[in-house]
Order: structure tokens, then C-alpha cells, then sequence
């Protein structure tokens, strides 16, 4: 029982599984190569977006110094001569207010000697002519036309750098500014990468040069505030595309890209972090999550429902069959699926039926074997029905045989002797009966009614009942041979008698007997009455049906009781040993 | 997951049902003190509001500032700088010049203070170093007295046949005697001669301008300092009064009247102070924030004024001035 509860729990959890996996593989696996091209996708985008975001910037920061040098740039259009020039002063000072990162202006006529300085906080000097073409900012201007200085830090905080400039002629002098790149801070607080990625500017060897937060740039040549941007860069000059990822200064992972800035050998870097960088790609992973997850439970659902709906007709089957081999015949399994399952079930339940009829016969045929030969019972049996019992008039051979001088023996024998006698008789007898296909009709105590062609028609009636008689003498007699050496004085006589009897069952429901109605019948009880000991007699049918076949000898008339006249009776001839036991 | 979305539910109509006055105690406070009254800090304090709105924080709805107004009386700044330390304000901005911040570096060492001057901090000794702070001060400078040099040298391009000016020196004022150095060393550089006044008062004003005139100075020089840029209209009425042509830090002092300013931006600076403070409220440490240089320095002309003086005003003076008042 539990051994078939664990079958079936294996055969729904194998459907389930089956059911289950076949939604969610496909399922998974389209997620999955979602997310994941989704990621590549993503990755690519995000790549081609932070290069463009990167030269954007750097074309911003580009652009501003690109500003003070073309402002600069008219202040060495004309050549100088030897007399001080106002407007070229005026020019200056309106620079200065027009370009808040110049700090200071000096201006150089060809020869190197400083004719202007404009200042902020110091004084302007004019008209000095100190020679400063030996100073590396004229030097520089004079062999590249622009020239830009080392990012400084003035007073360790402030970023400065030198810029300067010549024109198209040596006459025309240089102009050399010094600009306070504080102010790159209005264009690089503006670049945003995203909602929340920034900007910011290294110099050569690295030092801070624009940062959105001023104050990371105030803290000047600060080795642990540099350190996180110059590992960025280092980590983008060494990845194999133009992006890398790393962690910014606070420990956030960003992803950056860097562009040059050719004049001053600057790295605009832009950087965005991570988490919002690749964040439609974690909200569509989150999305494929949960559909993966619904998508999940509803094969869940489906499969159990499946798996459920396959595996109840199988255990409704399986309950079925225990029941009917239970010997529930009137189950019925109620299967209404409309596909083989249901048609099995309507093969058992007609198997079932069938059974039930089959049963009802076996009890019946059961019944029948009592009073039938074996070989009557079954052929009651194979044709199906019991009609052969039916009432009907036909010739049979009637056989009566009872013991001699039992009545006497069993007032004398105890009741155990009595029973073993008994026993060992209808042994034999009965042994011999079913050799010769003939039917007991009845018995009572040491007597017994023998019909031979009915219920069951046999080709010789007459022989048959002959040498079945010649047995039961032979057998009897060997036992009685046995019986008298114990000391019972008992003998066995044997009357058959061939005509026409009305055989078939009489009796009540369920108290049935087959037995034989006609004058045979009481005739052969009377032959067998009036049978010696180790006789069998005959009537003249017998003895004309066996004549030639078998030794049947005339015995004379005698009065048979119940008859008018007297009958010849013949005494049928015995191979009788009964002195050889 | 629910249990904690049913937590949060209840937190949050706890915290709608606790009173008002409960939410405004949560609040941050600033503790501010101020050189002089409200009145004259007025554009100030809206700088000071804008800076500390671009780091989040409006006054009212996230933040309580506490005044403290020392009205020109610098004797009273190390009791009202006690009187806020003692309140535990979560930052204390001294405001207006080196007088406001020494007294607070005085008063407290574990509150942070956020300082607005125009003087160099580490000169005066507020902090070591501009790129590291230290301590527990940190801030802006809008560098008007490194710029009083320049007041000379406009005063001179002004009236360049003058030979003799006057310097107007607050004795008082912690920068007095490097504004006085400076000044000296660009007359020299100018070949002109200074008279230096002494003004600590308001009363003691009249008294310098007629001294000036007195001396037939070109010009009036007032050195950096809080005390007279809060005074301007006086200041300003006085130039006019005395026909004297005057150059002071403050651009409060053309707008009333007076002929020319030039010094640091103190709306910039004004407006920083207030942004210092706000990211000093979200926690950073004042060791993190480095002092801060006001980038602009103006230059305001009032050529109304310079008619009524009869002073030619030279054309690059006008084109280097950022505001021309007309």
C-alpha cells in the first residue's frame, strides 16, 4: 500500500517536474540571454556614450582656456614702438575684466623687456622694461607661439598656470597671463554625466587641476586626495577600451573615460557611477527577475494541475483495480477524461462485469460439483450455463450398490469403526464414480444412487455402467477382504438397470440435487436389494445393451418387488478373486 | 517585508502626529554672528541664505539660524560668540571680518566655525594653512585687504597730480598694521606721500575728513575694514560734504554716493559662507574644506559723483571698472 502511494507520488512529482521544467527552461533561458545581451548592449552604449561625454568635456575645458587665449590674442596684434601705449593699457585692463581667470597680464614688447603689467591685487607697472626674455614662459611663447606653464599652487591651495602668447611677428612681443583656474570650476561644475556623474581635470603628473568640488582642487598637492583620481586615469590609459571601471574617491564604482587636452597635456576624465551607469540594465535584470519568478510560479500552477489531472485517473485506475481485485465487483470507476485513461477505465469496469458474471457462475458451478462427476462440472462450466441440468426425459443407466450386513456392524462397531468404514467405502467409490464420468445422484449411509448418461450423455451407457460396476465390486471387495480380517462381517452387492427416467434438478434455493425419476430407478434399487454379496445384477436392457461385450449371464426369473410378473435377471460375470487378498 | 512596511507606516503617522514645535527642535541650528545689525547685512544675509540653499538647507524648513548682532561694537563679539557657543549650535558662522572670527575661534574649539573676513586668515592667525584648515575653523576671504594697494594706485590714477594722500586706519582692526605696511610701500612705488587718519568711531569720521582737506590730501584711502564698509552712506554723505574724492572696499559706498570701491565680491563671499556651512550641517569635517579666495575682485565708478567732484575719470579706469554708476 505504501509501496504503491510512493509509485504514484513519484509518477505526479516526475509529471510535475517534467511539466515544470518544460516552461521554465525556456523561460530561463530567454531571461537570461536577455540580461545578458542586455548587459553587453548596455555596456556598449554606456562605452560609446562616456567616450563622446569625455571629448564633450574635454572640448569644454578646451574651449576655456581656448577663451583667454583668444582674448589674449589681441593684445599682440600690433608692433611696439618705443613710446608707452595707452591703448594697448586700456586693452589690458578691459581683459581683465572681461576674463575673471587672469589674475595678472605682462605685456613684452619683441626685445623681451616688459612694458605693461596689470594686476588684480598688485600694483600695474608700466613702462619697466625689465628684461625678461630669458624667462622660460617668453621662451616657450616665442618658440610655439603658446606656450602653457605647469599647473602651480598658489599659497598651496589655489591652481594657477602661466599662459603665453605671441603673434605672427617677434615685434609684436608676447603677452604672458597668469590665470587662476579656480575658474574652470563654472565650466567643469556644469558637465554632468547623467543625473549624477561628473567631470574633472588632472594635469601631467597628475594633480588636480578642476574637480565640481572646489574643494578637492583647494586642498592643492595633496598626495591621499589625489591618489583615487590618478588610479582612475592609470586604470583607463591601461583598459582596452576607452572605458574602465574603478572607484572613485568616496569608494563608489564608477565607470570613466578620459580625453586629452593637447595644449597643457591635461586628461579630462569623466567618470558615472556604476549603479546608475548600468542602471536600466538592473532594472530590466530586476524585470526579467520577476518575470522569471511569475513566469515560475505559473508553470508551478500549470504543471500541478497537469500533472494532477494526469496522475488522478491513473490513481483513481489504480484504486480501482485494488478494489475489484478486492472482489468489489459492483465498482465502478468513474473516469471522464474522453481520452484513453477514460477508455481504460471502461475496459476495467467491463472487465469487472464480466468478472462479477464469471463469479456468480463459479459459485453456482461450485454448487453443481457436488452432486456432478468433475468432468460434469466442467463441462457446466465451459458451455456457461447449467441447462444440461434441466428436467428431461432420456434413457439412463441406474446403478444402486450398498453394503451387506452393515446395519448389524454399525449397532455393534463403535461410532469411529462405523465413520473409517464409511470413509474408506465412499473413498473408493467415489474415486470410481469420477473415472467413469457418471453422477451421484444421492447417498445415504452405506447406499448409493449411480446415473450413468445423464446429465452428461456418454457413448455407451450400458458398457460403462457395467464396468463401472465390475470395479466398484473389484475395489469393494478388496476392502472388505481388509474389513473382515478386522473382524467385520460386511458385504457388497450392486443393481444397474437400463430405460427411460426423467432426470434433472429438484430441490430449493440453496439446497439443490440432480437426481432420476422412473421405474429404472426403482428397479435397480430392487436388483441391488436382492444382490448377494460380490454380485452385481442386471435387468435384460443391461444385458442386451453389453450382449457380446462383456460376460452377463442369466441368472433365471424373480420376483421383483413392484413388478406383477416376475423378471430375468442376469448376474454379470467378474474376474472375483477374493480369496487371492 | 510587510512587518517593516507596517513599522514605517507607523513611524511616519507617529512622526505626522508629534506637534510642530517637535520637528523645529530637530532642527540644525546656525549660530550667526554678525559685526553689525541686520540692517546693513541685509544683502549679505541673502547671499549667505542663496550659498546655504545650493548645499540644501533653507532657514525656516531644515535649518534655524540664531543671530547674534554685535551693531558695530566689537567689545561685545567674545560674550555673544560665548552666548552661541553655549547654545550648542551645530555650526557658528562669524560673519563680517577678522574681528567676528577671532572672537569665535575664542569662545568655542569643538564647534565648527565657519568665518567670512576680508583679511588673510593665516596672517591673522584663524588658521595654518589655506589647502588644510586644522582645528575647527574654516572659510572664506574675500581678499580686500591684500587689495587696499590698489585703492592707492586708482586714487593716484585719478588725481595723478597729486602728491600727498590720506589713509583712513582703524586702529582697532587685527589688519590695520599690514594694510598700513602695504600702503606705505605702494606710495613709495607711486612717489606720493600718505597722511595716515585714525577712525574707530563714527564721530571721529568728520574729524578725518577735515583733516584731509586740511592737508590738501588728493584723495581719501579707506584701508579693508568692516567698520567703515557697513558705514558707507555716512561715509559717502561726508565725501560729498567735504568735496573729497574717496575710495573705500565696499560697493555699498559708490551706490550711496561715494566716488569709487574696489575689493573682494562680498556677495561671492557671502554666498560661499553660507555654502560652507551648509555642507559643515551634512557633515564634513572643517579639516576637509579647504578656506576659500574670493575670485572677483570689483571695481565700482561712480562718474555722477566724479562730475560733481570735477575729477576727470580716465578711460582705462572706466573700462577696468565692472560697474560704472551713471
Amino acid at each position: 500500500m505504501i509501496g504503491q502511494h510512493l509509485q504514484f507520488r513519484g509518477l505526479f512529482l516526475k509529471y510535475f517536474l517534467v511539466l515544470f521544467l518544460a516552461v521554465v527552461i525556456p523561460l530561463a533561458a530567454n531571461g537570461l540571454s536577455e540580461a545578458w545581451f542586455g548587459y553587453r548592449d548596455q555596456r556598449t552604449r554606456l562605452e560609446q556614450l562616456l567616450g563622446v561625454e569625455a571629448r564633450s568635456a574635454g572640448a569644454k575645458i578646451q574651449g576655456f582656456l581656448d577663451g583667454i587665449t583668444n582674448q589674449l590674442g589681441w593684445l599682440v596684434q600690433l608692433p611696439w614702438t618705443g613710446e608707452p601705449d595707452e591703448r594697448r593699457q586700456i586693452d589690458a585692463l578691459r581683459l581683465l575684466r572681461q576674463v575673471p581667470a587672469v589674475a595678472s597680464l605682462t605685456l613684452l614688447d619683441g626685445n623681451g623687456r616688459e612694458r605693461l603689467y596689470v594686476s588684480r591685487i598688485g600694483l600695474n607697472r608700466t613702462e619697466s622694461r625689465m628684461d625678461r626674455s630669458a624667462e622660460v614662459a617668453v621662451a616657450g611663447a616665442r618658440m610655439n607661439r603658446l606656450w602653457y606653464g605647469k599647473v602651480g599652487y598658489y599659497r598651496d591651495s589655489e591652481p594657477y598656470m602661466t599662459i603665453a602668447l605671441t603673434g605672427n611677428r617677434p615685434s609684436v612681443g608676447v603677452v604672458v597671463a597668469e590665470v587662476n583656474l579656480k575658474l574652470i570650476w563654472d565650466v567643469v561644475a556644469a558637465i554632468k554625466i547623467g543625473r549624477t556623474g561628473h567631470a574633472f581635470v588632472l594635469d601631467g603628473p597628475g594633480r588636480l587641476v578642476a574637480h565640481p568640488d572646489i574643494n578637492l582642487v583647494l586642498r592643492g598637492a595633496d598626495e591621499a586626495t589625489l591618489a583615487p583620481f590618478q588610479r582612475i586615469r592609470e586604470e583607463i590609459r591601461r583598459a582596452p577600451a576607452d572605458v574602465a571601471t574603478g572607484r572613485d574617491a568616496g569608494g563608489i564604482a564608477v565607470a570613466a573615460a578620459a580625453t586629452p587636452v593637447a595644449g597643457p597635456d591635461w586628461t579630462v576624465v569623466v567618470e558615472q557611477p556604476l549603479s546608475e551607469a548600468f542602471g536600466p540594465i538592473y532594472a530590466a535584470l530586476w524585470r526579467t527577475f520577476g518575470l522569471l519568478l511569475a513566469g515560475g510560479a505559473f508553470a508551478c500552477l500549470l504543471a500541478f494541475i497537469l500533472a494532477r489531472r494526469m496522475t488522478e485517473p491513473i490513481r483513481l485506475l489504480e484504486d480501482g483495480t485494488e478494489r475489484i481485485g478486492a472482489g468489489q465487483f459492483g465498482h465502478r470507476i468513474e473516469i471522464r477524461t474522453g481520452d484513453e485513461l477514460e477508455r481504460l477505465a471502461d475496459s476495467f469496469n467491463a472487465m469487472a462485469a464480466e468478472l462479477a458474471v464469471s463469479q456468480e457462475r463459479q459459485e453456482r458451478i461450485a454448487k453443481l460439483k457436488r452432486f456432478l462427476a468433475p468432468q460434469v462440472a466442467e463441462l457446466v462450466d465451459r458451455t456457461g450455463d447449467d441447462d444440461v441440468l434441466e428436467g428431461r426425459r432420456t434413457e439412463v443407466v441406474a446403478v444402486f450398490c450398498d453394503l451387506r450386513g452393515f446395519t448389524p456392524f454399525s449397532a455393534r462397531a463403535a461410532p469411529e469403526e462405523v465413520m473409517s468404514v464409511l470413509s474408506e467405502y465412499y473413498d473408493a467409490l467415489g474415486r470410481i464414480i469420477t473415472r467413469y464420468e457418471a453422477t451421484l445422484t444421492s447417498f445415504s449411509g452405506d447406499g448409493l444412487m449411480v446415473l450413468v448418461n445423464a446429465p452428461v450423455p456418454v457413448a455407451e451407457p450400458a458398457l460403462q455402467a457395467v464396468d463401472m460396476a465390475v470395479e466398484m465390486q473389484l475395489s469393494v471387495q478388496t476392502l472388505i477382504a481388509g474389513w473382515r480380517r478386522r473382524g467385520y462381517r460386511i458385504g457388497f452387492g450392486v443393481g444397474l438397470a437400463l430405460g427411460p427416467a426423467t432426470v434433472g434438478r429438484i430441490g430449493y434455493e440453496s439446497r439443490f440435487d440432480y437426481t432420476a425419476i422412473g421405474s429404472v430407478v426403482n428397479l435397480a434399487a430392487r436388483l441391488c436389494a436382492s444382490a448377494a454379496d460380490r454380485e452385481i445384477l442386471a435387468d435384460g436392457a443391461v444385458a442386451r445393451a453389453v450382449d457380446g461385450k462383456r460376460a452377463v449371464n442369466p441368472m433365471g426369473m424373480r420376483p421383483i418387488k413392484g413388478y406383477d410378473e416376475e423378471l430375468l435377471v442376469y448376474r454379470v460375470a467378474f474376474a472375483d478373486q477374493p480369496d487371492a487378498a | 517585508m510587510r512587518r517593516r512596511d507596517v513599522l514605517a507606516w507607523l513611524g511616519g503617522a507617529a512622526a505626522c502626529a508629534l506637534p510642530a514645535r517637535a520637528q523645529s527642535q530637530a532642527m540644525p541650528v546656525i549660530g550667526y554672528l554678525g559685526l553689525e545689525s541686520p540692517g546693513p547685512f541685509d544683502s549679505r544675509l541673502k547671499a549667505f541664505r542663496e550659498g546655504l540653499a545650493e548645499a540644501g538647507y533653507v532657514e525656516g524648513r531644515n535649518v534655524a539660524i540664531e543671530y547674534r548682532w554685535a551693531e558695530g561694537r566689537y567689545d561685545r563679539l567674545p560674550a555673544l560668540a560665548a552666548d552661541l557657543a553655549g547654545r550648542k549650535v551645530a555650526v557658528l558662522v562669524a560673519s563680517g571680518g577678522a574681528p567676528a572670527a577671532l572672537a569665535a575661534k575664542a569662545a568655542t574649539k569643538t564647534i565648527t566655525i565657519v568665518f567670512e573676513m576680508g583679511g588673510d586668515p593665516v596672517a591673522l592667525g584663524v588658521v595654518d594653512s589655506l589647502s588644510r584648515p586644522g582645528g575647527n575653523l574654516t572659510g572664506v576671504s574675500s581678499l580686500s585687504v591684500e587689495v587696499s594697494r590698489k585703492r592707492l594706485e586708482f586714487m593716484h590714477e585719478l588725481r595723478p597730480s597729486a602728491s600727498s594722500f590720506a589713509v583712513a586706519v582703524n586702529p582697532t582692526s587685527p589688519t590695520s598694521g599690514s594694510q598700513l605696511r602695504n600702503l606705505q610701500m605702494a606710495a613709495e612705488a607711486l612717489g606720493v606721500r600718505l597722511h595716515v587718519m585714525n577712525a574707530s568711531k563714527e564721530e571721529e569720521f568728520e574729524a578725518m575728513f577735515s583733516s584731509a582737506t586740511r592737508e590738501q590730501a588728493g584723495g581719501l584711502v579707506f584701508t579693508s575694514d568692516p567698520y567703515f564698509a557697513f558705514r558707507s552712506t555716512q561715509l559717502a554723505d561726508l565725501c560729498l560734504r567735504y568735496s573729497m574724492p574717496a575710495v573705500t572696499q565696499s560697493r555699498d559706498f559708490p551706490t550711496a554716493g561715494g566716488l569709487m570701491s574696489y575689493g573682494g565680491d562680498f556677495m561671492q563671499s557671502h554666498r560661499r559662507t553660507g555654502n560652507c556651512a551648509g555642507r559643515v550641517l551634512s557633515g564634513e569635517k572643517p579639516a576637509d574644506l579647504p578656506v576659500q579666495l574670493v575670485t572677483k575682485v570689483e571695481l565700482v565708478v561712480n562718474l555722477k559723483t566724479a562730475r560733481a567732484l570735477s575729477i576727470d575719470v580716465s578711460p582705462s579706469l572706466i573700462s577696468g571698472a565692472d560697474t560704472v554708476i551713471e
